[in-house]
């Protein structure tokens, strides 16, 4: 099936900021700050220089298939067989991916905000407002998100409003851990900006095909800022050793913030940003799962896939972990190596050389 | 007929809007403004809560009768052998739920805080609820009898000693402070030292026939810990040194022998502090560790005895030389008692000499204590006055 709706340059860079800052920057800096503690900040940086290099390859490969998809050139590059194969894989690490984000959204809200309400409840409704949104297509989904995401200006509000409270000594000696900790701390992250990979579905959507490298590039270089600087708000406010031990560091960073007596207890405006964008990057999952679904096999719509992908999602949600502390253990050790290998540098490179080996596709697609 | 539909559906929508899951009334509330933790049996810690009693809120803070029968707060302690296992003991006791989300300050009493108050703080930082910004303190005695207090002033004590950290009036903490100062290496936790005690009067036909004042709280010096235990107390002056070293703002004053001679005293109000902090590392035989720290000190002049002119550059000199000595000998009082007495490292030298020599801090890291105890330390200060009031000289008959 093709996609008919189009969207702009400027709601792309936006979808791919939704998509994958929210749960960013909430989870990634306790999962970084524990493995190179005050030189976390530098890991990020390593990462958004890995994310460049997964956006210019899904880019790259996207390019030399204009206006199809990875589930539909992925059978030209492979053959038929193969190429279903990588389809089946990339349907389920969306559908996965998606039923992480679920959790870690529905986690965030049952732990810190509102401990009484069963985090299914979370779950279903986050999954429910996305499936409508899904439904009615990638174009409402963007625009919704244009509306939405000046709240990720609150971000930097949340940052400038701490500076009171940041210390500069909390974040030095600087490489006190040496270059290992700090490559081990930069494949979560990286791991997150390797999401990009998500737009090799989107492409064939954009308005102007041709811009996608600059907008890949352009998204990666947003998040990164945006990431480095929620991680070093949570290191320079509370130093290494309290950033590691708490879940949600940026979150009780923002807690601290106390102007003039006054102005306090902002968290509810990360709240904010974090469920509007939960639900974006939700969005975005499902979308390119039911996609994907239909594309894999030959259907014409994809709004049959909807209802019963949103019951995989949100049973999956559930079902992954037991408990919070199990979802950490999976994001911090199994999941960069599983994303990161395998969906968002693995396949994507190996389709990337076949093509070129084989001829396949449009050599101007550089 | 869908319009007909849709348009119930929507209407449907109203209803849930009105509630949410997790209500909780205000009138259902029992708000937390003061907690204290005490070690009771061992093994078992008590609980003291300071509760707002919301009528006394009710109205305009002044329009309560001042020193009235009815006091705005509500006192009730319970055990258990955690500190949320005695919260559940005491819900036991408060008809209400317990919000945590507005307790001002945490109070450790001196018996738990000799034990170790790392466990203790657990509860405060994992549950949702109680904020990282509370402010945090030793109490000497029991911190019962420090929350069973009022407030003359405010509604409450509780109140009262949060508006006194706020202040800076003397050396104060935050859980998240405390918490970084717990876990981190070549730095040993402080907090302050509060007391209640007997303090002023609110005159009054009924005080008078009672005679005698009231219990009121106060920030007094500071408290030691070494690891999670405390072993001491620092006294007022010994705390102001502790802001500086650690460059910390206070809006203390100090009172030092004027330009006129000893007898004849000026008092300075510090408006900053702060310290630079080099460490140095002599390897060789009998290696060792040595902090240069220089001490800035800014004030203004805000009472002089004495009939010096102190518009004039060199009386204001040496008044900043006398200020400076008595900075440093006030500091190096107590960064020598640091080092002998306590051989507890308050001022984070170890995370200075960390930040400065981070190769040889692997080695010390683990024996920073005895490193810390046997460091020499120099401690030069400087002062400067900035403001020096409305006045030039003390009004006396001029020699003209």
């Amino acid at each position: 099936m093709r996609e008919q709706t189009k969207i702009d340059g400027k709601q792309a860079v936006m979808l791919m900021l939704s998509m994958i800052l929210p749960t960013a920057i909430l989870t990634i800096p306790s999962i970084s700050v524990r493995l190179a503690r005050q030189d976390a900040w530098l890991s990020v940086a390593v990462a958004v220089l890995a994310g460049l290099l997964f956006a210019r390859l899904s880019v790259s490969l996207s390019l030399r298939f204009p206006g199809r998809t990875l589930i539909e050139y992925a059978v030209e590059v492979l053959g038929r067989a193969a190429g279903k194969v990588v389809g089946v894989l990339y349907i389920w690490w969306f559908v996965h991916m998606g039923a992480v984000v679920i959790r870690e959204f529905g986690a965030f809200l049952a732990t810190a905000i509102m401990p009484e309400t069963p985090m299914i409840v979370f779950n279903i409704v986050v999954a429910a407002v996305a499936a409508y949104a899904v439904w009615c297509g990638l174009e409402v989904l963007s625009r919704f998100n244009q509306l939405f995401i000046p709240l990720t200006v609150f971000l930097a509000v949340a940052f400038v409003l701490s500076i009171k409270d940041m210390r500069l000594e909390r974040i030095l000696p600087l490489f006190d851990t040496g270059l290992l900790p700090v490559l081990k701390g930069a494949a979560v992250p990286a791991s997150w900006l390797g999401e990009i990979v998500v737009f090799t579905m989107i492409i064939p959507s954009l308005a102007a095909p041709g811009s996608a490298h600059r907008l890949a590039c352009i998204s990666v270089l947003l998040i990164g800022v945006f990431l480095i600087l929620s991680i070093l708000e949570a290191l320079l406010v509370f130093g290494p050793e309290m950033t590691a031990a708490w879940f949600f560091p940026t979150f009780n960073a923002v807690r601290v913030v106390s102007i003039a007596g006054f102005l306090e207890r902002l968290e509810s405006v990360i709240t904010v940003v974090w469920v509007v964008g939960g639900f974006i990057k939700v969005g975005v999952f499902y979308y390119a799962a039911v996609l994907a679904g239909a594309q894999w096999a030959g259907l014409r719509d994809y709004r049959p896939l909807v209802i019963p992908f949103g019951v995989v999602l949100v049973s999956l949600s559930i079902l992954l972990f037991d408990n919070t502390a199990h979802m950490f253990a999976y994001l911090s050790q199994t999941w960069p190596a599983y994303a990161l290998l395998v969906f968002e540098a693995g396949i994507p490179l190996l389709l990337l050389v076949a093509a070129m080996i084989r001829g396949k596709g449009e050599k101007g697609g550089r | 007929m869908r319009r007909i539909a849709a348009l119930i559906l929507l209407a449907l929508l109203v209803v849930p809007q009105a509630g949410c899951w997790s209500r909780r009334e205000i009138n259902e509330l029992a708000i937390v403004l003061g907690a204290g933790v005490d070690q009771a049996a061992p093994g078992q810690v008590r609980l003291t809560v300071q509760f707002a009693k919301p009528a006394a809120f009710a109205g305009s803070g002044e329009g309560r009768s001042a020193g009235g029968g009815q006091g705005a707060s509500w006192v009730v302690s319970a055990e258990g052998r955690t500190v949320d296992e005695a919260a559940r003991h005491l819900s036991w006791k408060v008809p209400r739920d317990i919000y945590w989300s507005h307790c001002i300050a945490l109070v450790f009493g001196e018996q738990m805080a000799r034990a170790g108050v790392r466990e203790a703080l657990d509860f405060f930082q994992r549950d949702r609820e109680p904020r990282e910004t509370m402010w945090l303190m030793a109490a000497q005695g029991e911190a019962r009898d420090f929350w069973e207090t009022f407030s003359a002033l405010e509604n409450t004590s509780a109140q009262a000693i949060g508006l006194i950290n706020r202040m800076k009036a003397g050396y104060s903490v935050q859980v998240r402070e405390m918490a970084e100062m717990l876990a981190g290496r070549g730095i040993q936790p402080v907090i302050p030292r509060v007391v209640a005690k007997d303090e002023g009067v609110s005159p009054s036909p009924a005080k008078e026939k009672a005679g005698g004042g009231f219990k009121q709280v106060e920030i007094a010096g500071a408290a030691v810990f070494k690891g999670d235990r405390l072993v001491g107390w620092l006294d007022d002056e010994e705390t102001a040194g502790l802001c500086w070293l650690k460059s910390k703002p206070v809006y203390g004053e100090i009172t030092v022998a004027g330009p006129g001679g000893a007898a004849k005293k000026a008092t300075v109000a510090i408006r900053r502090g702060k310290a630079k902090i080099k460490a140095f590392y002599d390897s060789g035989k009998g290696e060792k560790v040595r902090f240069d720290v220089q001490l800035t000190v800014e004030a203004d002049l805000v009472e002089m005895q004495g009939d010096e002119d102190i518009a004039r550059p060199d009386v204001l000199r040496a008044l900043e030389t006398e200020l400076g000595k008595s900075v440093e000998q006030t500091a190096a009082a107590l960064a020598a008692r640091a080092q002998r007495e306590f051989g507890a490292d308050i001022f984070g030298f170890g995370q200075a000499f960390h930040r400065q020599h981070k190769k040889e801090w692997r080695a010390l890291k683990e024996r920073w204590d005895e490193e810390f105890a046997r460091a020499e330390v120099k401690i030069r200060a400087e002062a400067h006055i900035r403001e020096i009031g409305l006045l030039s000289r003390l009004t006396s008959p001029s020699e003209r």
